[in-house]
């Protein structure tokens, strides 16, 4: 062996591997399809990832309208701003809003989110209406009333078809054509309302943008020559127009919140994928840890020949790598046509074309995660293959391959697990929730040992039992080599998986459709003129007489510095970065809002005049590092108004009344135009109720923008649903792993019971006595893992609902009972599946090899 | 094969002591045992079941390390080494026949024979192991598989893979025990000649004292110790 050059110590371990192969893929089918499994499904959600970015990426500049993207609140460009903007090239204008259109005969309304495009729309792309017109033909006015177009949904939502009129504002509008493709609704954000396409001629009929509405100007550039790139026009841009308050977004960033969302959902499916691939690890070192047993002879014999124990070690380690191959190409074939299969549910919500979607990096991303995820867990059965004594082959000496091995293979294990947590980690856009999920694995993994290692000591310590079944299934489990470690380990991770998720998307769910609907208010009003206000409260007390009223002066603001800082020089938190993105609603007033409560510093006298003070949210000060004394600097109407936080305010924001981050004193914005927020809340109020405040409203003060907040916590409570829908099945893989890996340890076992049986049928016990010690093994495992199941995946979903989003908790007892009854299901049937077979074994072939 | 012209003794023990097990379950496998063998003469072991021959092969090609005293291969102390120099002297200096044969089952015969040779760095593996086969009489058997073998098919490769490497010394652990009659006679045949022919030193295990008696010498043991070793004409210890 020493004479060998490390060359042809190489090719003669790869030779032996080779030749190891020749016995094929029996016992390593649940290794191939436990890695194949979380191959496929790390390498399927970070493909679909890619692809929709990619999607993105090439189609910047039609989904953000332009090369440039320029956004103002509540006011268009100055003369300056616009001679800069038609200087770059050609510039298409859209205004959006939210408004309400009704009917024509004023009988049922809906919220929509209105677009008004000039003739020069779309600068990329096209838009595909049912019937296709030219813009012209689409928006112009035909006997004093525009046309408009809308997608199919708001045509239901109103039972109108084409040609009827809807009202909207103080302007009507006739209905032309069905909007199919809407080629930059992406860059929009996120809309809770249908699109109402009209021109910005017949917006200017509405009469909805008034001082301080909630409208925002965009101007869409494409530019006239690429001597200047977009990046560099953008700076340049923000430096020459630093009061401007415009958001500049280049077609390389065309839907920054879209393209985040999409990161940080894969990266959270990515890592239940990696949950499965770990969970299928126990499998992988089940498999090689049989493997080798089985090959015992062959490694001693080796070892007799001459070999060295790692030379022998080293060839089944190939080996391993050549099937764990074969089911990582198993595993990245699913994965490359998940793009083609998504492609088409991807386009019923994303008008995106994800169908070239063969993504090399994230599929390698898969395959590394596969290869470190085998090492990790057959290093250390390897490890104890080395150890194989060529002894063995003169005399059986009981070796158990209990102890650890030689340090070097745990040290390697080590390294490849810090591998795989470090890529976890590096790949990972929150790197924070990756080590919480590293961290919760290593935990996991350390608490399950430390459970059955606690079921077999108590197994062991219980009294002699009378009951021959019972005292046997007590004794396979504690006894050495039982199946204890590998069922809890294996089902045990996949239920606290199960469980926790259950559970929390139960507790979202229940505190959007029941406390959160509970606590709300019945209406948000949006858009109240300061001339109107009294008139509308009035209006709103006689419809609803036991309701109460609240309304707070609205402005929109972009913070642009912290302690005089500009933002861009800042990192900001993760979890506060929703404060410093784009605009917010701002307020200001004399006295602390009722709902709030004052925690730190004191409140402005009601008459104050000094520099402006600034209230602001007490969680969110914190997470963005802010004190008492800093200042504050929000563009507002294109104006930085910088003020000094003068106290902080605890916020309940799942109380869905009024709230807003920042409270300024009112000499903060003297003289500035605003309108006004509106609540009502009035629990007597059913949907009729509702709907009839809601058409009153409508009708008298047609400018004001009425939301429903049961119908938004219907689309949120929807679309929390489509989320959960897409983690409960990467949980589901995880569980499928999980089975796999139980019923191939069920399997192993299976192999030492048939001994027993026999030995124990010669020895007179019936077949009922060992169906019923087995069966009862099985129970008492099972139930074991499932409270422990059901305990960690009830302390993790505790931690996330209450810690991390901060939400009311509440336990579900059908999750429990489910739970449970899955984990005997699993464990009986799986167990007794395979004992029916070991049963009906012969006892003489058995005997005769004993 | 190593150069055993420096000595004339192929296997020298001394004093060896060997133990197994701890506290209460202690048991003394080899008790102050010492064994010579020259070149080229044959030994065979005999005693009862549990009375330490096959612990003395063990502690002889190395696979079992005495707790005191020397063993000598073919003029090299084997105690001194590690486990991979000792497992690579093995693969040169011993080689090794069993009672259940042993060999690879995803290997053809011609691979089995192969492999010492293979992982001794032999520059033609094949070549020598298709030579080893015929020797056998297994030319037209090389590329099948063990579990396509007789058990004294298989047994003829097991003698030729431990006769590929031309070890300076044979160990045969009951090499009949698991043939009938007539098998186990041409297997033992087949042993002799190739021991008379190479120079061999012979160690061989058997219950079967006829057999024992075709050595040169007869080592009996009881209780791990080394109780009459004869010659085939007269009691020599």
């Amino acid at each position: 062996m020493q004479s060998l050059s490390r060359k042809h110590y190489f090719q003669l371990a790869w030779r032996f591997a080779l030749r190891e192969m020749r016995s094929g893929l029996a016992g390593f089918r649940v290794f191939l399809a436990c890695i194949a499994i979380g191959v496929a499904a790390i390498g399927a959600v970070n493909s679909v990832a890619t692809a929709i970015n990619a999607g993105i990426e090439a189609e910047g500049k039609t989904i953000l309208g332009g090369d440039l993207r320029f956004e103002l609140n509540q006011r268009v460009v100055s003369e300056p701003e616009r001679k800069y903007l038609t200087g770059l090239g050609t510039v298409a204008e859209t205004i959006s809003t939210r408004s309400m259109a009704r009917r024509q005969d004023q009988s049922d309304q809906s919220l929509v989110e209105i677009k008004a495009v000039d003739g020069l729309y779309p600068l990329y792309g096209s838009l595909k209406t049912e019937p296709m017109l030219s813009n012209a033909d689409l928006f112009k006015n035909i006997n004093g009333r525009f046309g408009a177009a809308a997608p199919q949904i708001l045509f239901d939502r109103l039972s109108l078809k084409i040609g009827d009129t809807v009202l909207l504002g103080d302007g009507i509008f006739e209905l032309r054509a069905v909007i199919l493709t809407e080629p930059d609704s992406l860059s929009e954000g996120f809309g809770f309302a249908p699109r109402l396409l009209i021109s910005g001629e017949g917006f200017a009929t509405t009469q909805l943008e008034r001082p301080g509405s909630l409208v925002m100007h965009a101007y869409k550039v494409k530019l006239a020559n690429d001597t200047i790139s977009a990046a560099d026009l953008k700076e340049q841009a923000e430096k020459q127009f630093t009061d401007s308050g415009w958001r500049i977004r280049t077609s390389a960033n065309a839907s920054p919140a879209l393209t985040s969302n999409i990161e940080r959902f894969s990266q959270f499916l990515t890592l239940v994928g990696l949950t499965a691939l770990v969970v299928g690890g126990v499998g992988v070192a089940n498999a090689v840890r049989a493997h080798l047993d089985s090959k015992r002879n062959v490694i001693a014999t080796l070892k007799c020949l001459g070999a060295s124990g790692n030379f022998a070690a080293f060839v089944y380690f190939i080996q391993i790598l050549m099937i764990a191959s074969i089911g990582i190409a198993i595993g990245l074939i699913l994965a490359s046509g998940a793009p083609w299969l998504a492609s088409s549910a991807i386009k019923s919500f994303l008008p995106l074309d994800v169908s070239g979607g063969f993504q090399p990096l994230a599929l390698l991303l898969a395959a590394l995660f596969g290869y470190l995820i085998t090492l990790v867990f057959a290093l250390l059965p390897l490890g104890h293959a080395s150890l194989i004594a060529p002894t063995e082959l003169f005399r059986e000496n009981g070796f158990q391959a209990n102890g650890l091995p030689k340090w070097p293979w745990l040290l390697a294990a080590a390294v490849f697990a810090l591998f795989v947590a470090g890529l976890a980690v590096l790949t990972a856009k929150d790197r924070y929730v990756a080590l919480v999920f590293i961290g919760a694995a290593i935990a996991a993994f350390i608490i399950l040992r430390g459970v059955s290692s606690l079921i077999q000591r108590l197994a062991k310590r219980l009294p002699r039992v009378r009951s021959i079944p019972l005292r046997m299934a007590i004794g396979n489990i504690h006894r050495p080599g039982a199946l204890t470690p590998s069922v809890v380990l294996s089902l045990g991770l996949g239920l606290t998986l199960l469980v926790a998720l259950t559970l929390i998307d139960g507790n979202m769910r229940r505190q959007i459709s029941e406390t959160i609907a509970e606590k709300a208010p019945n209406f948000f009003f949006l858009d109240i003129q300061s001339i109107e206000v009294d008139q509308f409260a009035q209006l709103l007390a006689t419809q609803s007489p036991k309701g109460v009223v609240q309304r707070v002066p609205m402005l929109r603001g972009r913070i642009t510095q912290l302690k005089g800082v500009d933002l861009e020089k800042l990192t900001i938190p993760a979890e506060a970065s929703w404060v410093t993105r784009g605009d917010r609603g701002i307020t200001y007033a004399p006295v602390p809002p009722e709902n709030a409560e004052v925690v730190e510093g004191v409140w402005w006298p009601a008459d104050y005049a000094g520099e402006p003070l600034v209230s602001f949210a007490a969680e969110e000060a914190e997470e963005l590092g802010l004190k008492l004394g800093d200042t504050v600097t929000v563009n507002v109407l294109g104006r930085n108004i910088t003020a000094k936080i003068a106290n902080t305010r605890k916020i309940e924001w799942e109380s869905m009344s009024i709230n807003f981050v920042m409270v300024f004193s009112p000499n903060a914005f003297a003289g500035a135009p605003h309108a006004w927020l509106a609540t009502l809340s009035d629990p007597a109020l059913d949907a009729k109720g509702d709907a009839a405040v809601l058409n009153t409203i409508t009708k008298a003060f047609p400018t004001v923008t009425s939301v429903r907040i049961k119908d938004a916590l219907d689309v949120a409570s929807k679309l929390v649903g489509q989320l959960a829908g897409a983690i409960r099945a990467a949980a589901a893989i995880a569980l499928i792993s999980s089975v796999l890996v139980l019923a191939g340890a069920l399997a192993a076992g299976n192999r030492t019971r048939v001994h027993d049986s026999v030995i124990l049928k010669m020895l007179g016990a019936t077949r009922r006595t060992l169906i019923t010690a087995f069966t009862l093994e099985y129970f008492l495992i099972g139930l074991a893992t499932a409270i422990f199941g059901l305990a960690a995946g009830t302390c993790a979903a505790w931690f996330v609902i209450t810690s991390i989003m901060k939400l009311q908790w509440s336990f579900d007892p059908i999750v429990a009972l489910t739970t449970v009854a899955l984990a005997l299901a699993l464990t009986i049937g799986f167990g007794l599946i395979g004992t029916w077979r070991v049963l009906g074994e012969k006892s003489a072939p058995v005997l005769r090899n004993l | 094969m190593p150069d055993l012209n420096k000595t004339d003794m192929a296997i020298s023990l001394k004093n060896v002591h060997l133990t197994l097990g701890a506290g209460a379950s202690k048991v003394h496998i080899l008790d102050d045992v010492s064994l010579d063998a020259k070149r080229g003469e044959s030994l065979g072991i005999v005693g009862p079941s549990g009375s330490g021959k096959t612990s003395l092969l063990m502690v002889l090609s190395g696979l079992e390390r005495p707790d005191t005293g020397s063993v000598k291969i073919a003029g090299k102390e084997i105690t001194k080494l590690t486990e991979d120099q000792t497992a690579s002297y093995r693969g040169k200096t011993i080689g090794i026949v069993f009672q259940s044969f042993h060999l690879i089952p995803n290997m053809t015969a011609l691979e089995n024979v192969a492999v010492p040779l293979e992982l001794a760095g032999h520059p033609d593996p094949m070549g020598r192991a298709r030579e080893e086969l015929a020797a056998v009489g297994l030319s037209d058997r090389v590329t099948h598989y063990p579990g396509e073998l007789s058990g004294g098919e298989q047994q003829r490769v097991a003698i030729a893979r431990a006769l590929a490497p031309e070890p300076a010394i044979l160990i045969a652990d009951e090499p009949t025990g698991n043939l009938d009659l007539v098998t186990g006679e041409h297997i033992t045949n087949l042993i002799f000649k190739a021991q008379r022919e190479r120079g061999m030193t012979l160690l061989l295990v058997t219950h079967d004292n006829g057999l024992a008696t075709r050595c040169d010498r007869q080592v009996r043991m009881r209780s791990g110790r080394i109780e009459i070793a004869e010659t085939k004409t007269k009691v020599i210890a």
